[in-house]
């Protein structure tokens, strides 16, 4: 047989081994047993030399024309396969997507510190700074510099904390001592005012303590946050609002707020707060009380005497200051039923925020 | 304190629309806490008049009625439509007028009518007895009513029994609205409309003296210490009768919330009520010396005095507290509670009526130190105004008088009617008010007018000055809260209405919102902590004082200081402050164990307490504490969690650190006696540099079981303000490598004491510039192929230089020198 139709043979049967070829290892087979170092197409290749010198030529060009047939039928066949593979092994891999993610456990913040750093949130934007006090103060502090009469009611064994005096020094109420667990963060105002001249715009979150059996809605420690504005010029509109602002960034724009005269001994004059109901919008339900409003936090202006205590003239600069109870905005923004889970640490509780 | 309306509208004209009202009060300062509407059970029962009464076809003892109940009943055209009604009774005839309960009415013991039929016969209602009303146990026939009673009007209103009393908050600035004339002056304010003040009506109705029959004064008073009272008077009443007291004034009592004693005693809180003047009758026979006469001494108590008071306690006394005296004994103890030897009863036939006035302070004070607050020692330690007392005592008189007989001199008939020792007179306070400066701080702009208007329906006297912007005000005696400009500003202001002022934001300049240092280091602290996968809480600043104890841990090797006590805790578990926060956050892991919450990863920042000797006020430091049990979640399709052990809460920490730019971190083994509550050797110092920031490690199996939690229960508790102080701000920039690095595993078999530390010191630094990084991967023993006691240690180690790439005969000749310092150090061999 001449060389040109062993050639054409070979070519016929590379090429039919080439489209039999399953996977792209049964190919690569087929590549080196025709173009592989001993290949079938490659011995010719190598016994080119033996031949005449006249059909060198012709048989060379038949064997490269048959080369590059086979290279381009490995290769379009390897493309196939490769395609063919890919898709084989995507639909292998392909997962029921419904399946739980994979991912590192995140923790979490208490509901009263998220309460509490939303607040603080919204008065660092109006250009206050956040300040902090002692938990134990001493009864001036708590009582006598917020002109709380002497003998007020909540300077009483049944609502304060007394803390054991070691420094030997005698109280003038039985039992009662100067320094106790303090039960409003408003001292903070009184240490602020003493440290720092006017312009002072401060909040002051922490927690304090009242003699209250823990029930759903009450604990005997919470947390309050204070607000103390003194600057020339304040007047009980700006009080309005401030309070005003901070109650629609807290609750929602569409909220209403309206401020009831009250009493507390440090300011006046002093008003309570109430938002509108969330639930009725004012129209009373049972949220509410049926009054359309929930009360909110304290306020009022700064009284004079404790300016004055403070060192600051009630003349030249006026004031104002507020409280808010953080676990009030708790119930009423997050619908906690029952106060003690705060405290309780339960993590299915405190994984829900 | 209890108001109610049907009383106050005596005095002042009361809107018709209550929640209005109710709201009006409230924005003004007088909080309404609650709505009670009386003679709300006799919804849908009425009066009414029997048309017709015609014998039941098929009863012999019943009747077909039909009963005129006015517009009450009417048909579908709006006309009054008769109810015909089947009634058992025998005692009525046509014509009779009668009480009708309609459909809808629920009777006493919830029988509700309904629409019905009797024997056939339909009946729409009952004819009601006074036992079905609830009125009586009368129930011989229903209840018929006078020939002039009004037909087809709600019985309640028939029968004066509606009324509405509102419980009402009267802040403690406000002595003046603990009565009713007081709230009638408040609401005449409220709404600008003039109110009636009945006492000078009342106290003039007293003039039965006669002089020639007078029997002469037999009281005397002394008052020791007039800064305990100012003023005290006595009037005696002869030939009182002791009884019950008529309707009208039990209706009142009870109305507002009180009790009918009898009829002295009704009249004493009658007046208290109306006027806010508590007053005490004695009886005086039980309180006159041997002379006949009743010597009356206020003076301190004796400490250690006793007396026994009205509610039969007998009370210990001390001297901050003032008594009503005899010469022979205490009798009462002033401004709170009468005594019970000198008490009215039956018997008493003449009695020594006091009105007078007693120190706020005192007052107080009694009242918390003995822990009795009675309507007389809450309107005391809020103030009452000794003016009017001599006026309010004749009123008092006067009733008596008219509801139990007796005689008594009136002050203005007879010298002796009325003894009055008068020490001290609460003088008027002269304020002015700068009208400019009131609506500058108000924001503002309030007429004059108004201004003026406001004040003197409060009861003030207000005159204009020669300066236009200027009042003169003077304050009135009952007003004890007016003593300031600025007081007479919050009452313009509330009654004016907060309500009408423009909400504005306050101005000024070069104002910013800071956070410290430290509020960012310690939001970064959470976030990490957080990043961690830890949940953060809040437990009780209250402690058990046996819990540091039950914990093992050590108040004197950690520093904690003493525990801080409690004068009146709430109960015996919480009576200290914490020392430490684990105690908290372990009650809470056993809290969730409890629950079958198995994975419980807890953290918190707060507050621990020291006290010491000498010192004031405790010593106040925060703490980071944390506490980690199970593991992190259950195991899941493509997740098995590892059970927590030291080195997650090693990790955490680790995680802190870097985050903080904590330099030089380091744990250091502790020993059982520095940490009794760790389980030993699964206990670490953690310290950066040589500053210690706290501990972490496994709680003592015994100490997590002394909290019935179940172990193991990792934990960490640092010092806040030392993680603060050691953080910085970022680290320095290190350039990222250009030139490629070459890796070396190597595993060391060395002994067990040998620590990781040890391992990493000597690798440091022996292998100098070019050793980049060590990394720890593998830790295994095995008594055959590493040798009892032994342990190998694998390590990946990275080798690089910053400038070039390195040949292999550097890494080599570095590495064996590695190998060799640390095979010297430790007694380390490679194992092959």
């Amino acid at each position: 047989m001449a060389i040109t139709d062993e050639l054409e043979s070979l070519r016929i049967q590379t090429l039919e081994a080439i489209s039999a070829a399953a996977s792209s290892g049964d190919l690569d087979q087929v590549r080196v047993a025709v173009l592989g170092k001993s290949g079938t197409l490659t011995a010719y290749l190598r016994g080119m030399g033996q031949l005449p010198k006249e059909e060198r030529a012709s048989v060379g060009k038949t064997v490269n024309d048959v080369r590059k047939i086979v290279e381009e039928a490995l290769s379009s066949r390897k493309a196939e396969l490769d395609a063919a593979e890919l898709a084989a092994a995507i639909d292998a891999a392909a997962v029921d997507v419904t399946l739980p993610g994979r991912s590192q456990q995140m923790g979490t913040r208490h509901l009263i510190n998220r309460i509490t750093d939303e607040v603080c949130e919204i008065f660092l934007g109006l250009g206050y700074s956040v300040a902090y006090g002692p938990e134990v103060e001493t009864d001036y502090y708590n009582f006598t510099a917020l002109n709380a009469p002497q003998d007020h009611p909540s300077r009483s064994m049944q609502d304060t904390f007394y803390v054991l005096d070691r420094s030997g020094d005698a109280s003038a109420v039985k039992g009662e001592s100067d320094v106790l667990l303090r039960t409003q963060t408003s001292g903070v105002q009184v240490h602020v005012m003493e440290q720092q001249k006017p312009p002072i715009y401060i909040v002051a979150p922490g927690k304090v303590y009242r003699r209250d059996v823990a029930d759903p809605s009450h604990l005997p420690q919470f947390t309050q946050i204070e607000g103390l504005v003194v600057d020339r010029g304040i007047t009980f509109g700006d009080l309005k609002g401030t309070l005003d602002y901070f109650c629609k960034q807290m609750f929602g724009e569409e909220r209403k707020t309206r401020f009831r005269a009250h009493y507390f001994p440090f300011t006046e004059p002093s008003a309570e707060v109430d938002v509108s109901c969330g639930i009725c919008h004012g129209e009373g339900c049972r949220m509410c009380k049926g009054t359309g409003w929930l009360e909110i936090l304290g306020c009022g202006m700064v009284d004079p005497n404790v300016l004055e205590m403070s060192g600051i003239d009630p003349e030249e600069y006026s004031g104002f200051a507020f409280g808010v109870g953080v676990e009030r905005v708790a119930c009423l923004k997050y619908n906690v039923p029952d106060l003690r889970m705060l405290l309780e640490g339960d993590m299915r509780f405190l994984r829900q925020f | 304190m209890k108001v109610s309306l049907k009383w106050l509208s005596e005095y002042v004209e009361i809107p018709d629309d209550l929640k209005a009202f109710c709201d009006r009060l409230d924005l003004t300062g007088t909080g309404v806490e609650g709505v009670e509407k009386l003679g709300e059970q006799f919804d849908h029962i009425v009066t009414g008049k029997v048309l017709t009464k015609t014998p039941h076809p098929d009863s012999d003892h019943l009747w077909v009625t039909t009963v005129d109940v006015g517009t009450c009943n009417v048909d579908s055209d709006g006309n009054p439509e008769p109810l015909q009604i089947v009634c058992g009774a025998q005692n009525f005839k046509e014509g009779d007028h009668i009480v009708v309960a309609m459909i809808g009415a629920v009777l006493p013991g919830d029988f509700e009518i309904k629409k019905s039929k009797l024997r056939g016969v339909t009946s729409c209602g009952m004819n009601c007895s006074e036992r079905e009303l609830g009125l009586s146990d009368n129930h011989d026939g229903i209840m018929i009513l006078p020939a002039h009673a009004p037909i087809g009007v709600p019985f309640a209103e028939y029968y004066q029994l509606g009324d509405t009393v509102l419980d009402l908050e009267i802040t403690p600035n406000r002595p003046d609205c603990l009565s009713m004339v007081g709230m009638a002056r408040e609401v005449g304010a409220m709404y600008r409309v003039p109110y009636d003040n009945p006492l000078s009506e009342m106290a003039a109705s007293l003039t039965l003296c006669k002089k020639e029959t007078c029997p002469g004064k037999p009281v005397d008073v002394t008052i020791t210490d007039p800064e305990r009272c100012k003023r005290y008077t006595a009037h005696v009443i002869e030939h009182v009768k002791i009884g019950p007291s008529p309707d009208w004034l039990v209706e009142r009592i009870t109305a507002l919330g009180g009790r009918s004693i009898n009829n002295i005693v009704d009249v004493t809180n009658y007046i208290l009520y109306l006027f806010g003047q508590p007053l005490h009758a004695f009886d005086y026979d039980k309180l006159c010396s041997e002379d006949g006469g009743a010597h009356i001494i206020v003076r301190p108590a004796y400490d250690g005095e006793k007396l026994t008071t009205l509610d039969g306690e007998e009370r210990t006394l001390t001297s901050d507290m003032t008594v009503i005296a005899t010469p022979e004994k205490a009798v009462a103890l002033a401004g709170v509670m009468g005594g019970m030897d000198t008490e009215v009863t039956e018997e008493t036939t003449k009695i020594l009526l006091e009105a007078a006035t007693f120190s706020r302070a005192h007052t107080s004070r009694t009242s918390r130190n003995l822990g009795l607050i009675s309507e007389s020692s809450m309107r005391y330690e809020r103030g009452v105004d000794d003016n009017p007392i001599a006026d309010i005592s004749d009123a008092a008189c006067a009733l008596i008088i008219e509801v139990a007989g007796g005689k008594a001199c009136s002050k203005l008939d007879c010298s002796n009617g009325i003894v009055d020792v008068w020490e001290e007179r609460t003088e008027p306070i002269h304020l002015i008010f700068r009208i400019p400066r009131f609506n500058a701080m108000m924001g503002a702009d309030i007429a004059p007018e108004e201004i003026k208007d406001i004040l003197t329906r409060l009861g003030c006297e207000v005159t204009e000055s020669e300066d236009e912007d200027i009042l003169n005000v003077v304050a009135p005696t009952f007003r004890p809260d007016l003593e300031r400009e600025i007081d007479l500003y919050e009452e313009v202001l509330r009654l004016f209405g907060m309500d009408r002022i423009e909400p504005t934001l306050p101005g000024g300049r070069g104002r910013f919102g800071v956070r410290t240092l430290a509020e960012q280091r310690k939001d970064i602290i959470h976030a990490s902590l957080r990043a961690s996968g830890l949940n953060e809480t809040m437990t009780y600043s209250f402690a058990d004082p046996s819990e540091l104890d039950d914990l093992r841990m050590s108040a004197e090797a950690l520093g904690l200081g003493e525990a801080v006590e409690l004068i009146n805790p709430m109960s015996a578990d919480q009576s200290v402050m914490r020392q430490s926060i684990i105690p908290g956050l372990l009650r809470s892991v056993a809290y969730n164990q409890s629950r079958g919450v198995k994975n419980v990863q807890l953290y918190e920042i707060g507050v621990v307490f020291s006290a010491a000797e000498g010192r004031k006020k405790p010593k106040e430091r925060e703490k980071l504490a944390g506490v980690l049990a199970g593991s992190f979640g259950e195991a899941t399709w493509n997740n098995a969690p590892a059970p927590f052990d030291f080195f997650d809460g090693k990790g955490v920490v680790e995680n802190l650190c870097r985050e903080l730019c904590i330099d030089k971190l380091r744990f250091k083994a502790l020993a059982t006696d520095e940490a009794a509550h760790l389980q030993p050797g699964r206990a670490a110092q953690v310290l950066s540099g040589g500053t210690p920031l706290g501990w972490v490690g496994e709680l003592h199996p015994l100490a997590v079981a002394a909290f019935d939690a179940q172990a193991p229960v990792v934990a960490f508790e640092l010092d806040l303000n030392a993680l603060l102080k050691a953080a910085r701000h970022a680290r320095d920039y290190v350039d990222v490598p250009t030139f490629p690095a070459v890796s070396v595993d190597v595993a060391f078999v060395v002994d067990e004491s040998v620590t990781n530390e040890k391992m990493l010191q000597c690798m440091t630094s022996a292998g100098g510039k070019l050793l980049e990084s060590v990394s720890l991967f593998d830790v295994y023993r095995d008594d055959v192929r590493v040798g009892t006691g032994k342990k190998s240690m694998a390590y990946a180690l990275t080798y690089r230089a910053a400038d070039r790439t390195l040949t292999s005969e550097e890494v080599e000749k570095a590495h064996e020198k590695l190998v060799k310092k640390v095979s010297g150090a430790t007694g380390a061999e490679i194992r092959g």
